[in-house]
């Protein structure tokens, strides 16, 4: 019987391919995006201004403190209430995006006041402007703080972008959802799905780990 | 921006300044002539840090005037960043920048401010970095030296702008004993190219050989303005002679 559902499942290849692809973009582009957005709001989070500051603390608390599921439905099934149609695609991206852009804006934030003000001091009595003082001075060295939990979130986002199958998108997870209602056996199916992510993720892993190892050795600057 | 009046480099008129309730600058008028040396003493927490910071705007004044320069600080005419370009600000804990090189910290400014050609500014930096005796250290890391190299190249790093105006704020004060005379070296060689100086030190034999004079500070207030002769042979308040017993006295 094992056989059977073995060959079965060799038969969906196809399918499954087409929704690790499907995992693979969704999360490459949120990641891409959520990584822009989240430096901008990480950048302004620190920036000087209260207001701007305050607005992007509650967002990124809001997003942050609740299911990511329920995200989706608000984007997905409410926002046409409203007159927003949306396909499911372009949903499952900008939620995926904000989250992702919520995680890395609060850890951009604390590499950037992980910087000792006496360097910001340096740069500014040198005369450098404001976005100078961020791309010479701050923000290489904040960098070095940044991207081990940058990728590490990476990796937790990978993995919440399986909740998107949840608007119908034919991810690895929602493909494990078509498959096992043809071969009964939820365990090697999901076994399965398990291993897809993995596969995408573990390089992530190592390299969230190489750059941890570099940290001490680099002289406040990471060079990947 | 002109003045009717005659100006000094820096011009303090009734500057004021708290943190919270605490008045940590007094009253302050000060006057510093170009090419003048002023070193300014006092115990801790006296004031003279806050003093030097506030003529490139690292804090803002209360109130009184502060002209640097010509130009008035505090005034929507008054372009901060332009300004700190012409004054170099020598920290006492250098605040170097660790990921760039010494010759890259002290290129940096240059390249991006003054917009002078990298290749032009490399020359200029390995000049300034021998002039301060590290020529060998061009590409070491702020962590692969020694306190008394990395202040240096804070100096030359300043002296890569060519300001007008240069101020030390303890640049000594985190060195150990043995590397205060290299740095203080430095700055005697960068006093007797006519370099406008604002000095805060304990260091009084820099004083008594470049500087044209002493401002003593206590709780905020100058106490005493004098030559270093004056102000070490005969102090004239009771603060300063205490002051100076302490310091003196090792």
């Amino acid at each position: 019987m094992i056989w059977q559902q073995l060959q079965s499942l060799a038969g969906s290849y196809p399918l499954a391919l087409r929704g690790l692809g499907m995992t693979v973009m969704l999360s490459a582009i949120s990641l891409v995006l959520g990584t822009l957005l989240g430096f901008g709001l990480g950048i302004l989070r620190t920036g000087g201004n209260r207001l701007i500051s305050a607005v992007i603390g509650a967002w990124v608390d809001l997003i942050r403190g609740t299911p990511f599921l329920v995200q989706i439905f608000l984007i997905f099934f409410i926002l046409p209430e409203f007159g927003i149609e949306l396909d499911a695609f372009t949903a499952g991206i900008i939620a995926l995006t904000n989250l992702a852009a919520c995680f890395i804006c609060e850890i951009v934030a604390a590499g950037i006041r992980s910087v000792p003000t006496g360097q910001v001091e340096a740069a500014l009595a040198s005369g450098l402007s404001r976005w100078q003082r961020m791309r010479q001075v701050v923000l290489p060295q904040a960098m070095r703080i940044v991207l081990p939990p940058l990728v590490g979130q990476y990796v937790l986002l990978i993995k919440d972008s399986s909740v998107v199958s949840a608007i119908g998108l034919t991810d690895l997870t929602r493909v494990g959802w078509l498959v096992v209602q043809r071969v009964p056996n939820g365990l090697l199916v999901f076994f399965l799905v398990g291993v897809g992510y993995f596969i995408v993720c573990y390089p992530l892993i190592m390299l969230a780990r190489r750059l941890e190892r570099r940290m001490g050795a680099a002289h406040g600057e990471v060079q990947l | 921006m002109t003045n009717a009046t005659k100006t000094g480099m820096i011009d303090f008129r009734g500057v004021n300044k708290w943190f919270g309730s605490l008045n940590v600058l007094k009253d302050i008028t000060l006057s510093v002539e170009p090419r003048e040396v002023v070193v300014v003493c006092g115990p801790s927490g006296s004031g003279k840090s806050t003093l030097i910071r506030c003529i490139n705007g690292l804090e803002a004044i209360k109130d009184g005037d502060l002209v640097v320069d010509g130009q008035r600080l505090g005034d929507p005419a008054t372009n901060m960043t332009q300004l700190r370009t012409e004054i170099g600000f020598v920290f006492q804990s250098f605040n170097l920048y660790p990921h760039k090189t010494a010759l890259e910290n002290v290129t940096l400014a240059p390249i991006h401010v003054r917009k002078i050609p990298r290749a032009e500014a490399e020359q200029a930096g390995r000049d300034l970095l021998a002039k301060v005796g590290l020529a060998d250290k061009i590409n070491a890391y702020p962590s692969q030296l020694s306190g008394g190299q990395q202040q240096r190249v804070a100096i030359a790093r300043c002296l890569g702008m060519r300001p007008k105006i240069m101020l030390f704020d303890e640049p000594t004060s985190a060195l150990d004993p043995e590397m205060i005379s290299e740095v203080l070296d430095v700055m005697v060689a960068v006093a007797e190219e006519g370099m406008t100086m604002m000095v805060v030190t304990h260091e009084m034999g820099f004083a008594r050989k470049v500087a044209q004079r002493v401002v003593f500070m206590d709780a905020g207030a100058i106490v005493e303005s004098g030559t270093p002769e004056e102000f070490f042979s005969a102090p004239k308040t009771d603060r300063s002679r205490a002051f100076l017993s302490k310091i003196l006295r090792h």
